[in-house]
């Protein structure tokens, strides 16, 4: 389908260019803004891809709340530097070099994944979603569960005043 | 003999000076008077017409699926009559969102005049100056629009498109009547509460935007206060998804069809303890959510002149109060479709009256809720805000959550 097409096309257009402008505008605020365009830009992806549920979930989660925090911290802690702050130093070379090296490495790994599409429409991910999470992989849910849990701990132990 | 002649019924207003007083005597039998009769006579005329009209329209629904049919025998090609059907639905619900604005802007201001013993608009249009707001609306456009010489022209231009392009878009799912959405989607509450996440990203780009310490802080506050009040809102839904089985807003609505012993309606608010709890919830964190009075302190006039907006004007400051009433208007007709039955009738044999003209009516009556507690509570303060939020609220919507699944596994249903 032609629009299918459009509409991915369209939202990876907008995630690559929220992600160039976050690393290149010399205001701290606006990258930030950038990345909330990107991360949406990721969740359009999800949505034209036919995964409702992630669609939902990366719009509410890194759009929605990271993205808020990123700006929210930057307002409270920023310093008037960061205003006009240049994004690279001497060394942006042989980083772009690195980044050429990762991206062909990434290309190439794509494309041997790339023939595996859906075979029929997409249809509702979040019953069998859930199904899976609460079924057959409930040991690892709440593994990662648990290691959310001890990070969110320790950022407060971390933070808390009183701290050794 | 000298002075003032004594008047001639004894009069037991607040008396305002020697001539005139505040006649609150009327209030004690106001039944007496033939205005409020006729007054009442009105409303009542006015309800019954409404209701006898939707009777004779039917449901809505039906309206939409012979005009889609009309459509398509026109012998456009598949695709034109799918692009004029969406932009059909996205006409309505912009125009939904745009006629809530003048209507509830000017239903706030009768309501909050009433209950401060004022009369609110009276001249504009004649009744009751309904045409207030649309005279507003006309000064909003003719209005100069001021960008601060310290502001980031660009974000401040931005900002309140930001802020309402969510809030249509959250729309797209909402129910008006059974069957009667904009999208029928697997996802809807999530969907719904995702868009009505990302306004806050304008509010805080207009605080910061605004080169102004007041919207800066405005919108730190904002920031701080939405994100916190997302997650009980999320939360205090739960218990109506498990009862429901289902994310999909039509589901939901179809589940509360019925009624208990013949005459209770099968409502997830008359659910015991669980659907009364998960509601309070729900409409306390929707308020917060709103960024309205009890928890309006990112505009708190008091402190921060008018928040994160203080330095719009024109168009630009009303998109941010087409927002505000917009998610309003959202919040009441979620209450409606999570714990009022939706477009279901509240007693049997009512149900030749459409759902549509009961869902409205239900979320009226929770707009006017949202409405009444603006007029009636004091602002809290940052602390109180947080605290109430992080140790009494998402705890106890976690408990609640609980509560309904001991429910479920004790009934034995899932």
């Amino acid at each position: 389908m032609i629009v299918d097409a459009i509409a991915f096309y369209s939202m990876a257009a907008v995630a690559v260019t929220g992600a160039v402008l976050v690393v290149t505008l010399r205001n701290a605020v606006h990258s930030a803004l950038a990345l909330g365009l990107s991360l949406a830009g990721v969740a359009g992806i999800f949505a034209a891809l036919g995964a409702d549920f992630l669609f939902a979930a990366q719009l509410l989660i890194y759009v929605g709340a990271i993205a808020v925090l990123i700006v929210f911290v930057l307002m409270l802690l920023g310093r008037a530097s960061d205003l006009r702050l240049r994004q690279v130093n001497q060394q942006w070379a042989a980083a772009l070099l690195i980044c050429a090296i990762t991206g062909v490495g990434l290309f190439h790994l794509a494309k041997l994944f790339g023939g595996i599409g859906a075979a029929a429409a997409s249809r509702p991910t979040t019953r069998p979603l859930g199904l899976l999470m609460l079924g057959d992989y409930v040991l690892c849910f709440e593994l990662v569960s648990l290691v959310l849990l001890a990070a969110l701990l320790g950022a407060i132990f971390f933070s808390h005043k009183d701290a050794p | 003999m000298n002075g003032p002649a004594a008047p001639a019924v004894k009069r037991t207003g607040i008396m305002l000076s020697a001539t005139r007083y505040w006649p609150t005597e009327i209030w004690k039998s106001p039944w007496s008077l033939p205005r409020y009769r006729a007054g009442a006579a009105w409303l009542a005329g006015i309800l019954l017409g409404i209701c006898a009209v939707g009777a004779a329209a039917g449901e809505l629904s039906a309206w939409g699926g012979r005009l889609l049919a009309l459509l398509e025998s026109t012998g456009l090609p598949a695709y034109a009559t799918a692009w004029i059907w969406l932009l059909f639905k996205l006409a309505c619900v912009i125009g939904v969102i745009v006629a809530n604005g003048l209507w509830a802007v000017w239903w706030e201001r009768k309501i909050s005049a009433h209950m401060q013993s004022r009369f609110g608009p009276m001249y504009a249009g004649g009744f009751h100056g309904w045409a207030q707001t649309i005279f507003d609306t006309i000064k909003l456009l003719l209005k100069e629009d001021v960008t601060p010489a310290a502001a980031d022209r660009v974000m401040h231009a931005l900002a309140p498109v930001i802020a309402i392009a969510p809030c249509v878009m959250a729309f797209a799912p909402v129910l008006f009547g059974t069957d009667l959405a904009a999208a029928n989607l697997d996802i809807g509450v999530l969907y719904v509460f995702a868009f009505a996440g990302v306004s806050v990203i304008g509010v805080v780009m207009a605080g910061w935007a605004s080169g102004n310490k007041y919207s800066l802080l405005g919108g730190l506050r904002a920031a701080a206060q939405i994100v916190s009040y997302e997650l009980p809102r999320g939360f205090s839904v739960v218990p109506v998804l498990m009862f429901a089985g289902s994310l999909d807003l039509a589901v939901i609505d179809r589940a509360q069809a019925g009624y208990w012993l013949g005459f209770l309606p099968r409502w997830f608010i008359f659910y015991p303890v669980v659907g009364q709890l998960s509601f309070l919830f729900f409409l306390i964190a929707s308020v917060a959510e709103t960024n309205r009075t009890p928890f309006d302190i990112p505009e708190a006039e008091s402190e921060l002149v008018a928040g994160f907006h203080t330095e719009f004007s024109g168009m630009k400051w009303s998109l941010f109060f087409l927002t505000e009433y917009g998610y309003v208007l959202l919040s009441s007709f979620l209450l409606a479709v999570f714990f009022l039955g939706g477009g279901a009738a509240p007693l049997p044999g009512l149900g030749f009256i459409p759902s549509w003209i009961w869902m409205t009516g239900k979320a009226m009556l929770m707009m006017f809720v949202f409405l009444w507690f603006r007029w009636t509570f004091p602002r809290l303060r940052v602390d109180q805000l947080m605290d109430f939020n992080w140790k009494f609220l998402l705890p106890w919507c976690f408990a609640n959550i609980g509560l309904a699944g001991l429910i479920l596994y004790l009934l034995g249903t899932r």
